[in-house]
């Protein structure tokens, strides 16, 4: 298993070193925006700092802070029996001791992501979008996808990298409130714009914004360099574990012709989702691909693995498709050939899946997550009363029951 | 003398590498063995489901009697089968009876809108999915530890220490084989 | 959901799959995108009540806040009637005062909309029978 971490590593660690140099210069020409004396300096040492407090916090912190950055909770079985049996189908396909903890993000948006420094501590967060749109196959496909991150210790580097990320990103977005809101030096550079130090503010000022533009499209760009053969790999691993590519082949079909947006206070977690979350609104992310591991591509290999689907095949079909000659799959997982086996449950079937009543029961789920009480009164109704409802007794009004309620606030 | 320590010296070193054998066989058996009981946890949960379902099920259903006698018959079939052999029979025809009764719930639309119902539902196919999940990983242990016991020289000791092969948990999908006769009078 | 004309917290009501957003201080209904979802796929006809209505200004009644995005709720009229009913000017649902939604079930009488009715008038037979007396 290590190898797949060590593969690649070199080119990895070239790319890391390339997005921390785009952070320190980002951090040298907002801070020379300020002051143009002492500025740089001091910016290049708030992005250096920005950035190791946030990787600091997500890796000791493990998991716990940054899915509550993303406003997720935990779910137990009891909440949600599918997830969290989806998950443990997939520890035992993996053979491995551990069982990741699972979390659901309140958000219409489908996607998901894994965290957690190490396999022991690590975390499965999925959206409530992700939960109303995909089939139990679909489901199981992107689980095992996020299981093998996790298996193949992808998580680690993706953190890092990921927070860097997320510190270029932040940075842009506070300089822009600040131009928004009228910044320091503009009126100062204004001022003084006939003097040559004005005309260096104006240089810097337009590189800063041009870096606070192109700063984070960069740093993506750098990222998804990173993460795209570990995209690769881990859609490799979960095509073996689930024993059944369509699965994910199609919840990937879903995700990408979403034209929800994940919400922006998801931005700092944004690029460890299982897609590109970070898109315009209305816009589908298929139109996208160029910053990523073009998802048709994906789909398209998964798709094809119709005669085998251990590592051998996938990296065959996925020189065949792409074109290139490239090697996605480490030599160690080659040597394997494990027959397939593609996987149908007699007792769920496709055709049971009502995207409607999904949705509903997915709301049923956020409710409970968030302590709403359910009332099932013998008539036939359904009563959610939520935790902060001021009354202690509820009628129903289609038969006139009354429900005392538990108020768990006081 | 010289000749006897050689001659010690190997025997060390043929003691030594059985020794090794002998370990990597005992490892081998004990993966086994921890895969088969992530099997038989699962069979033995499905087993639990399986009165709850009868008991779910039987108020709606009138005309399946003989598909669920059969579910009854099959899983305590599967529950008294000692072989991997015995065992893995029994679960496919209760593999095959639970496909039957599957294929008819779907004329019944209070059944399938019964809560009660659709949880045992989301249950029995996680189950089913484990049991092929823990299957394949039991399989693929057996795989290598029979291919050490019939290789040479891991033979010789297998052979010495009364290392046996495994038996394959296969289970065949038996839904093809018999066509349940439903009448609708 | 806090109800926009009360500010109370609204309790959901869930029937044959269902869902409204109930306040039980001023009996008023919610329905939001999702909710209203649910209840279009009461029936396979897209039963859409939104394109009923056309947008009005001379209506002076108190204005509310959509209890999702707090923006201030337009005014929409059922054919020039005296109904009126609110809508989020970002579509995040709809507000109906008390018997209103019933209203517009009875004056644009579908077989779609008649099984909504149904389904409406069931859920709340109780709260009817009490008025009655």
């Amino acid at each position: 298993m290590w190898e797949l971490i060590q593969s690649n590593k070199r080119k990895s660690l070239i790319l890391f070193f390339g997005m921390g140099a785009l952070l320190i210069l980002i951090g040298f020409v907002f801070g020379s925006y300020y002051n143009s004396e002492t500025g740089g300096a001091v910016g290049v040492l708030f992005a250096i700092l920005l950035w190791m407090i946030l990787s600091a916090v997500s890796y000791f912190g493990g998991s716990k802070i940054l899915l509550s950055v993303s406003g997720a909770k935990e779910v137990t079985k009891e909440i949600h029996p599918q997830l969290y049996n989806v998950v443990e189908e997939m520890k035992i396909a993996a053979g491995v001791p551990y069982f990741p903890k699972i979390y659901i993000i309140d958000d219409p948006a489908p996607n998901a992501f894994a965290t957690g420094v190490k396999p022991e501590n690590s975390a499965i967060a999925v959206t409530s979008g992700l939960l109303s749109t995909l089939n139990r196959y679909e489901l199981q496909g992107v689980v095992a996808h996020e299981m093998s991150h996790i298996i193949n210790r992808d998580i680690l580097l993706m953190t890092f990298a990921g927070m860097m990320l997320g510190a270029i990103a932040l940075m842009s977005e506070v300089f822009f409130r600040g131009m928004y809101f009228g910044g320091g030096s503009r009126y100062r550079s204004r001022s003084s714009s006939k003097s040559s130090s004005g005309q260096a503010q104006v240089l810097i000022m337009i590189l800063a914004i041009v870096l606070a533009i192109l700063g984070p499209i960069l740093a993506q760009l750098f990222y998804f360099a990173i993460s795209r053969k570990r995209e690769y790999l881990a859609d490799a691993s979960a095509a073996r574990l689930t024993r059944y590519p369509e699965g994910l082949a199609s919840a990937l079909e879903k995700i990408a012709n979403s034209t929800h947006t994940l919400r922006t206070a998801n931005k700092i977690t944004a690029p460890m989702y299982i897609v590109n979350p970070l898109k315009k609104e209305g816009m589908k992310l298929a139109d996208l691909t160029s910053t990523h591991p073009p998802i048709s591509e994906r789909i398209k290999i998964l798709r094809a693995l119709q005669q085998g689907i251990s590592y051998k095949d996938y990296q065959k079909i996925y020189e065949m498709i792409s074109g290139k000659k490239e090697k996605i799959i480490p030599d160690s997982a080659l040597k394997e050939a494990i027959p397939i086996t593609p996987l149908q449950s007699a007792f769920t079937k496709e055709k049971d899946f009502n995207p409607v009543e999904a949705k509903r029961q997915t709301g049923d789920i956020l409710m409970k997550m968030n302590d709403y009480q359910f009332i099932n009164c013998s008539c036939g109704v359904r009563i959610k009363v939520p935790p902060d409802y001021n009354k202690s007794i509820v009628v129903c009004p289609r038969c006139g029951r009354k429900h005392s309620i538990n108020n768990l606030s006081s | 003398m010289i000749y006897f320590i050689i001659f010690i010296v190997l025997i060390v070193f043929v003691i030594l590498f059985f020794v090794s054998i002998y370990n990597a066989l005992i490892r081998l058996r004990n993966q086994v063995k921890n895969a088969w009981s992530q099997i038989d946890v699962q069979l033995k949960r499905r087993h639990d489901l399986i009165p709850n379902l009868i008991e779910t099920v039987k108020g709606y259903m009138t005309h399946e009697r003989q598909i669920m006698e059969n579910i009854t018959k099959y899983r305590s079939q599967a529950m008294n089968a000692q072989t991997v052999g015995e065992k893995a029979q029994a679960e496919s025809l209760l593999s095959g009876a639970l496909g039957q009764l599957r294929v008819q719930v779907e004329n019944y639309p209070d059944l399938k809108a019964n809560q009660n119902f659709l949880a045992l539902q989301e249950e029995l196919t996680a189950t089913e999915n484990k049991i092929s999940f823990a299957r394949q990983n039991y399989n693929d242990q057996v795989m290598m530890y029979n291919n050490k016991i019939q290789m040479f020289p891991s033979n010789i000791v297998a052979g010495m220490f009364n290392f046996k092969e495994e038996e394959f948990f296969e289970l065949k999908d038996q839904t093809e084989k018999e066509v349940p006769k439903v009448s609708f009078s | 959901m806090i109800c926009p004309v009360c500010n109370e917290s609204m309790i959901v009501l869930e029937l044959n799959k269902v869902e409204i957003d109930y306040c039980t201080n001023c009996s008023g209904i919610w329905l939001d995108k999702g909710e209203l979802a649910l209840l279009y796929s009461v029936d396979e006809s897209e039963n859409d009540l939104q394109k009923l209505f056309a947008e009005s200004s001379s209506v002076n009644e108190k204005s509310y806040k959509c209890p999702l995005c707090r923006k201030r709720m337009k005014k929409i009229q059922f054919n020039n009637s005296e109904l009126v009913i609110d809508k989020c000017p970002d579509n995040h649902g709809l507000w109906f005062d008390k018997g209103e939604l019933e209203k517009v079930l009875t004056l644009k009488s579908t077989a779609s909309s008649q099984k909504i009715l149904e389904l409406l008038k069931d859920m709340f037979s109780y709260n009817k029978s009490q008025e009655a007396e």
